[in-house]
């Protein structure tokens, strides 16, 4: 029980960059974001890539976040192309269209940057050995959860900083009334691709510490990302709470721990692996659908 | 903070559509000096262009011929969003001034910062705090003991009455409102009439104010712009609307326009 516990930790916390980069875009900016499916594995690949060509850990977890910073502005820069002229925010189409068109030109990317479709990386050291050596601890188990909880500890109190700035009250405002952030003189287009780069460089931290915690980047890791982010969230918000934005980072991040919990129990009770994906996909419909359904039930 | 402006617009013309079988001609040469401080009422019927002036003015859309002049400075082909930071805007809509899931603070924040960069400093501060507490402490809706409520919390009221203190509330160079009493209930309509009319005189603000309400517009401003088809076609300034009741201005409409007037679209609330 208390390996599934400590596992499930791990696993949230990893994937928690990830899951704030979901929330950051599908409810601050309010855009439904599907380069996130890309930009995980764009961070596993940068890394994996690097490591084994024998840079530093370090170095290549940072140019990971980098890639998926690019990889954001791309799909900014091509929601700016495909919308036309006049500004509609709830217009979903061309949001929807951006991050499918990046998301699958970077399978293409990502296969260039690691050369094949998987790179192992066992007996290189990643981030977590380095760390390990620095501190003279073995990284396995609860060290792990330690190390990267500090990490989405900072990482949360940098986004809650920078929600409260000025820039992030009209970043908050963009995906909450663009007609009036507009009218009060904010570009939107410039905080809405802030935004996005910032939500994909987040993920794209998931995908390199995924990579060096499994030991492997593989080009299909990515796949169902959006899903299961979106998942955690709403589970999140459910379970913890809207309080404030303050809290709803906490709450977001919890989210990401229960759903991995709930993974773990999953697997536990013998389901497929290769069912978690239709089962994930159904939690969120049964999630997004239960507002509807009160409404019809009261109603009638 | 700047302070209020001339405006000038030069043979302004927007077509929609132009060259398919939907072309329609929604400005058709207006000429209009406003000098500063003024504050102008316009009505016409639906479809006379009036909301496309305001629009055009604030930069929504690019105007397909002419000039549009803000405080001596050639605006035309400003982007929207540069110009507003001069231009305080309130819609008739009132849930499309506010950003309904952020606090009061946070949405007032947001107004104070209209006319300079937004960076990195802290969005809320206790001296901004203190500005929005005296301002809104004139709505006399108590909003200002309640900052960390949520806007959407508040009634439609209270949403345009916070609309139009976040429009004024960085000193605009100018103020556009485009019916924004229209879709409230009249008693409420009237407090944020009485209280649009107190800020405007009080801060000289040079105003366009559209209205389907006659009755509005001959009691409120310093001059009385009908339009129709997409010009101006009168143009009475204070002496001259002061001695006029709805019945005379339905009247004139005929006189200028020379058709049939849809009187039931301009009836009075």
């Amino acid at each position: 029980m208390q390996v599934i516990v400590s596992s499930a930790l791990e696993q949230g916390l990893i994937y928690c960059f990830m899951v704030l980069g979901v929330f950051l875009t599908f409810r601050v900016l309010d855009f439904p974001d599907l380069t996130v499916d890309g930009s995980l594995p764009l961070g596993a690949a940068v890394t994996g890539a690097l490591i084994v060509g024998g840079h530093s850990p370090l170095l290549a977890t940072t140019a990971g976040v980098g890639a998926g910073l690019c990889a954001g502005l791309v799909t900014g820069c091509l929601h700016l192309l495909l919308k036309s002229g006049e500004s509609d925010s709830t217009n979903y189409g061309p949001k929807l269209l951006a991050g499918i068109l990046t998301m699958t030109a970077l399978y293409t990317v990502n296969l260039r940057i690691m050369g094949r479709s998987n790179i192992p990386l066992l007996g290189v050291d990643t981030i977590f050995e380095k760390l390990g050596k620095l501190l003279s601890l073995t990284m396995i188990g609860w060290n792990v959860v330690l190390a990267v909880g500090a990490l989405a500890i900072v990482v949360k109190y940098f986004l809650d900083w920078l929600l409260h700035t000025e820039f992030g009250l009209t970043l908050l405002a963009t995906g909450d009334n663009e007609q009036m952030i507009r009218a009060m003189g904010t570009n939107t287009n410039f905080t809405r691709i802030v935004g996005l780069s910032l939500a994909n460089g987040l993920v794209a931290l998931s995908g390199s510490l995924v990579a060096q915690q499994q030991g492997f980047a593989d080009v299909g890791m990515g796949i169902g990302t959006i899903v299961a982010g979106l998942a955690s969230v709403i589970m999140g918000e459910v379970i913890f709470g809207l309080r404030s934005v303050s809290w709803v980072l906490f709450s977001v991040i919890g989210g990401s721990i229960v759903y991995r919990l709930l993974i773990a129990v999953s697997l536990r009770l013998g389901i497929a692996p290769t069912d978690l994906k239709l089962l994930t996909a159904a939690l969120v419909v049964v999630a997004l659908s239960i507002p509807t359904v009160r409404r019809k039930v009261v109603r009638s | 903070m700047s302070s209020p402006a001339t405006l000038e617009v030069r043979e302004l013309r927007k077509v929609f559509f132009p060259g398919t079988a939907n072309e329609v001609v929604a400005l058709n040469g207006i000429d209009l000096e406003v000098p500063a401080g003024q504050f102008v009422s316009i009505i016409g019927s639906n479809g006379s262009g009036k909301s496309t002036l305001l629009n055009a003015v604030a930069g929504t859309f690019p105007v397909s011929a002419g000039r549009i002049v803000l405080g001596g400075s050639d605006v035309t082909k400003q982007a929207e969003h540069v110009r507003s930071r001069m231009i305080g805007r309130v819609f008739q809509d009132p849930r499309a001034g506010t950003a309904p899931s952020m606090t009061i603070e946070e949405n007032l924040s947001i107004s104070l910062l209209r006319s300079q960069r937004s960076g990195l400093r802290r969005g809320v501060t206790n001296r901004r705090r203190q500005v929005m507490r005296v301002q809104l402490s004139r709505l006399g809706m108590g909003l200002e003991d309640r900052l960390k409520a949520g806007v959407n919390k508040l009634s439609g009221g209270q949403r345009q009455a916070m609309s139009l203190l976040m429009a004024t509330i960085a000193e605009p160079s100018l103020l556009l409102l485009d019916e924004h009493t229209a879709a409230l209930d009249p008693k409420v309509a009237a407090t944020i009439m009485e209280l649009t009319a107190a800020i405007v005189i009080e801060r000289g603000l040079t105003t366009l104010m559209v209205t389907h309400n006659m009755e509005l517009a001959l009691r409120f401003g310093d001059r009385l712009i009908m339009m129709h088809a997409g010009r101006v076609v009168l143009d009475l300034d204070e002496q001259q609307k002061s001695t006029l009741k709805v019945g005379d201005l339905i009247e004139k409409f005929h006189e200028v326009a020379g058709e049939a007037f849809a009187v039931d679209r301009m009836l009075l609330e």
